[in-house]
């Protein structure tokens, strides 16, 4: 963690700004969807509380914390409580793995030495392997919350939900194992920094090498979230709201936060293996470096600027990303359960092995 | 005194008795099954302090993530109601418990003792990327055998799974 | 290490602890009615063991199965790029051979019907 107590302070302080971060996104997503999907509607959103409906959220939060709190009869308390606190812990700490931006560095001043700030919670060296592994946990919030609900709907659909997430997590992996392959290195700074640079003209990012693995990627990350067209265990008018029938109020906000936390990683994972991460293309970050060190004295506030510019652009990737989590929400109607399953075992799973199988093959022929 | 490392690792220890004493000692299967997801993420962070990141990456995708989850679906499709007592009770099961037990800390003393004064000598300070490197490069080279055969292991249970959920009578039994 | 276990139990007490404090702020009146299992207002009706599919049983245990060979791609992959030139053609054939078994049983578990109505 580090010996000294500045860098003690600095993770501390990292830690608390990506998950505040990841909290405050929640009511700027849950804004966009209403929004966007009422456009899409063709009605209006929200668009009395505040400028253009912005505080709409707060005033839900106000109201979701005024609500009362109940625990159904025959519920096991402890495990009821749990599962909204549960479901936050994956999207938190996969979160706080990801690199944002190009690191800052901070020459020296005084007796303190030059130091690195990683705009990174805190540096995973197996990244990949990291998040992938916080986020196979995902599957007991919802069983926690099945079963704590003493509901016998509740836990069928907690347990449709599960057996959901656990199918379309083998494809996940598997196509993240062809970005693997394509990179060789499961951190996710290094795979960043190799897309850097062009190639025939176009931006050298991950989806020039794994088209049909970004395909296969994005689309499990819809089922791995619990989002349209996946969304049968919530679905409304299903199983009534599927394992979250019983939660109402503050607990229901939470595990909506962890959904859209998940959403939030999954964007960004799908930007940093496909996209570029914060690249910008046809540019390098040791390019716009040296731009802003012509202009501007002190070589540290040239290093913050450039990081702030692509931690700009790494932002624009992922919010197109949401919002493309947002579009394909309202647009697609809902698969049944059968049909998901079988997509998830009969297609995904042989589509993303043969991926594998043609990237390795490919990648021996064109360098062996 | 204690370094930091020292500090964190009793307090991982501390926790994971405290996991293994619920799993064993709840009265719902369920409660277990939850100790049990904790003493493996547990387990996982003792594997990180040794510096075996990808086996503690493979702890939590295999054991947290997969099996516990296997676990935890059966015990709750099963409907079990919670037991009155969590231990049975009698002399002759008494002794055998106080015997097996003396029998694992028997050797759990022997084994810490033998091996306490090279024990910390071991883990080397190399970083995560290059130990998961040696570690693939060992798997494909030493142990490939070993890594084949896993294959057919794993194509052994599957067929086994398979075949154990067509048993007459079941709801997926060949007619 | 640390960070991890720290960035955890802030999330654990950011989390319990606003549930906490919400439960002192609304009101609180508890009922019969809303303690009861929500099943879209009607009376519930308990039914003792009902006949359980053992589809998720098998999804669980072929989702244990196939993550088990997701794990041992990992290492492949890592090391698959860097030694192309010296061990590639090797590298490919072992996992190739890895592979095939894993394709013939999804293959197998595909015929025996076990991926059906899911």
């Amino acid at each position: 963690m580090g010996g000294d107590a500045f860098e003690v302070t600095v993770n501390l302080v990292k830690m608390a700004v990506i998950f505040l971060m990841m909290v405050q996104m929640v009511p700027i997503l849950v804004w966009a969807e209403r929004r966007g999907s009422a456009f899409i509607q063709n009605r209006f959103g929200p668009n009395r509380v505040g400028p253009l409906g912005l505080t709409q959220l707060l005033a839900d939060a106000v109201k979701f914390i005024m609500k009362e709190e109940f625990v159904p009869g025959k519920a096991t308390a402890l495990l009821f409580y749990a599962a909204p606190v549960v479901a936050l812990i994956p999207a938190a700490l996969s979160l706080a793995a990801i690199p944002y931006s190009v690191p800052v560095h901070v020459e020296a001043f005084g007796e303190y030495g030059p130091y690195v700030f990683n705009i990174q919670g805190y540096e995973a060296g197996l990244g990949i392997l990291f998040i992938l592994s916080v986020s196979s946990l995902g599957a007991y919030s919802i069983l926690m919350a099945g079963y704590g609900s003493a509901n016998k709907y509740s836990l069928m659909g907690a347990l449709r939900a599960s057996a959901q997430m656990v199918s379309y997590e083998l494809a996940l992996s598997l196509s993240v194992i062809g970005v693997v392959l394509i990179y060789g290195t499961l951190n996710l700074s290094e795979i960043i920094k190799l897309q850097e640079g062009v190639k025939f003209g176009l931006p050298n990012w991950g989806i020039l090498y794994q088209p049909l693995g970004f395909v296969l990627f994005f689309s499990c990350a819809f089922a791995e979230c619990n989002r349209l067209p996946f969304d049968l265990s919530e679905a409304e008018g299903e199983l009534v709201a599927g394992f979250h029938t019983e939660y109402g109020g503050f607990k229901m906000l939470l595990f909506f936060m962890g959904e859209y936390g998940h959403m939030m990683v999954a964007s960004c994972l799908a930007t940093i293996f496909y996209f570029g991460g914060y690249n910008i293309p046809y540019c390098t970050p040791t390019e716009v470096l040296q731009i802003l060190e012509t202009k501007f004295a002190s070589s540290t506030v040239a290093s913050l600027l450039t990081s702030l510019v692509f931690l700009i652009s790494f932002l624009i990737k992922v919010g197109f990303f949401l919002w493309l989590f947002i579009w394909v929400r309202w647009t697609l109607p809902r698969f049944r359960y059968d049909q998901l399953m079988n997509l998830g075992w009969k297609k995904m799973l042989p589509w993303s092995l043969f991926n594998l199988i043609l990237t390795a093959a490919a990648m021996l022929i064109l360098k062996g | 005194m204690f370094s930091s490392y020292d500090i964190v690792f009793y307090l991982l220890a501390l926790f994971a008795l405290f996991s293994a004493f619920g799993v064993v000692t709840s009265a719902s299967p369920i409660y277990s099954a939850f100790f049990l997801v904790l003493a493996m993420m547990d387990i996982a962070c003792l594997f990180v302090m040794l510096g075996a990141f990808f086996i503690a990456g493979v702890q939590l995708i295999v054991y947290a993530g997969a099996v516990v989850v296997l676990f935890v679906m059966v015990l709750m499709l099963f409907n079990l109601h919670q037991e009155t007592e969590a231990f049975s009770r009698g002399t002759i099961s008494g002794m055998a418990k106080l015997g097996v037990t003396g029998l694992l800390c028997g050797i759990l003393a022997t084994t810490l003792f033998h091996f306490a004064s090279t024990a910390k000598t071991i883990a080397a300070e190399i970083g995560p990327e290059e130990s998961t490197e040696k570690l693939a490069k060992l798997l494909f080279s030493d142990y490939l055998f070993g890594f084949e055969a896993i294959s057919i292991l794993i194509l052994v249970v599957a067929v086994g799974a398979v075949a154990l959920s067509q048993l007459k009578g079941g709801t997926h039994a060949k007619s | 290490m640390l960070p991890v276990l720290i960035l955890g139990a802030l999330v654990i007490l950011f989390g319990g602890g606003l549930i906490f404090l919400v439960s002192f702020l609304g009101p609180s009146k508890p009922s019969a009615e809303k303690s009861m299992p929500y099943e879209c207002g009607l009376v519930g009706v308990e039914k003792r063991d009902t006949k359980v599919s053992v589809k998720y049983y098998l999804v669980a245990i072929l989702f244990i199965l196939f993550d088990i060979e997701v794990i041992f791609m990992y290492p492949w992959a890592i090391i698959y790029k860097s030694n192309l030139a010296e061990a590639g053609t090797f590298l490919f054939i072992e996992m190739m051979f890895f592979m095939a078994i894993l394709i013939f049983g999804l293959f197998y578990i595909w015929k025996a019907g076990a991926l059906d109505w899911e």
